[in-house]
């Protein structure tokens, strides 16, 4: 499955990752796999202004990923 | 009634948009604007030479037409205009369009200061500082998300 990163996340861990066996997982397992090998943005991938999205459209840490899904994780966002 | 919300690659030239706002705004008696400028120091004082809006491939434009639909929605606005810049700005260019217009000026000023305060926390862009100091990530301060707060 492809995830994607955004920001600050693509900076530190590349705008693109193929993981494998993440099919039937929810988001919240995601991240803590994601935290788990890149500590150095944990802090980042749990802060709660940090957004995860599937196909456009946001979702929460108990969505399921089903094949074909690219999830996405959105740092804190800023405009102005 | 009309809601402009706009992702600018190019220049952002605010006396053209307000331009077309007030052309828009015949039977109005009020426009309110906002231009936001890249500045060029940072808070502890080095020079930025330039900063760099990334943006997403749509949730950014959907997050701009969702913040200016909201304001028309919610204030006696007769127009709501965004534009919004993405990529490299150098200091000193202007970065955001925010505006308003309506019968009356409160109306207006009210829905200009909203859309700024949720531009500011929820546009989607990811926003970095280049300059003297190196490259900086900013994110939004908590007076910003307080500021976003006052409007529930």
């Amino acid at each position: 499955m492809k995830v994607l990163f955004h920001g600050r996340l693509a900076e530190a861990i590349g705008p693109e990752l193929e993981v494998e066996s993440a099919i039937g997982c929810s988001v919240a397992q995601m991240r803590d796999s994601l935290v788990a090998q890149h500590p150095h943005v944990g802090e980042v991938l749990r802060s709660k202004r940090a957004l995860t999205c599937v196909g456009d459209a946001l979702v929460h840490d108990n969505y399921r990923l089903a094949a074909g899904d690219t999830l996405e994780f959105l740092p804190p966002v800023s405009g102005g | 009634m009309s809601v402009v919300a706009r992702l600018e690659e190019g220049a952002l030239c605010p006396d053209r948009e307000l331009a077309a706002l007030l052309a828009q705004a015949k039977g109005d008696g009020a426009i309110v604007s906002f231009t936001g400028i890249a500045r060029p120091g940072s808070k502890s004082g080095e020079a930025i030479y330039h900063l760099v809006l990334e943006h997403h491939p749509a949730l950014t434009l959907q997050s701009l037409e969702e913040i200016a639909v909201e304001a028309a929605a919610r204030f006696h606005v007769s127009h709501v205009h965004v534009v919004h810049r993405c990529g490299d700005i150098a200091a000193g260019e202007p970065i955001v369009f925010a505006g308003a217009a309506s019968m009356h000026r409160r109306a207006a000023f009210e829905a200009a200061d909203y859309l700024m305060d949720r531009l500011k926390t929820e546009a989607v862009f990811w926003k970095r500082e280049v300059g003297e100091a190196g490259s900086q990530w900013i994110e939004p301060t908590d007076a910003d998300y307080a500021d976003r707060e006052r409007w529930g």
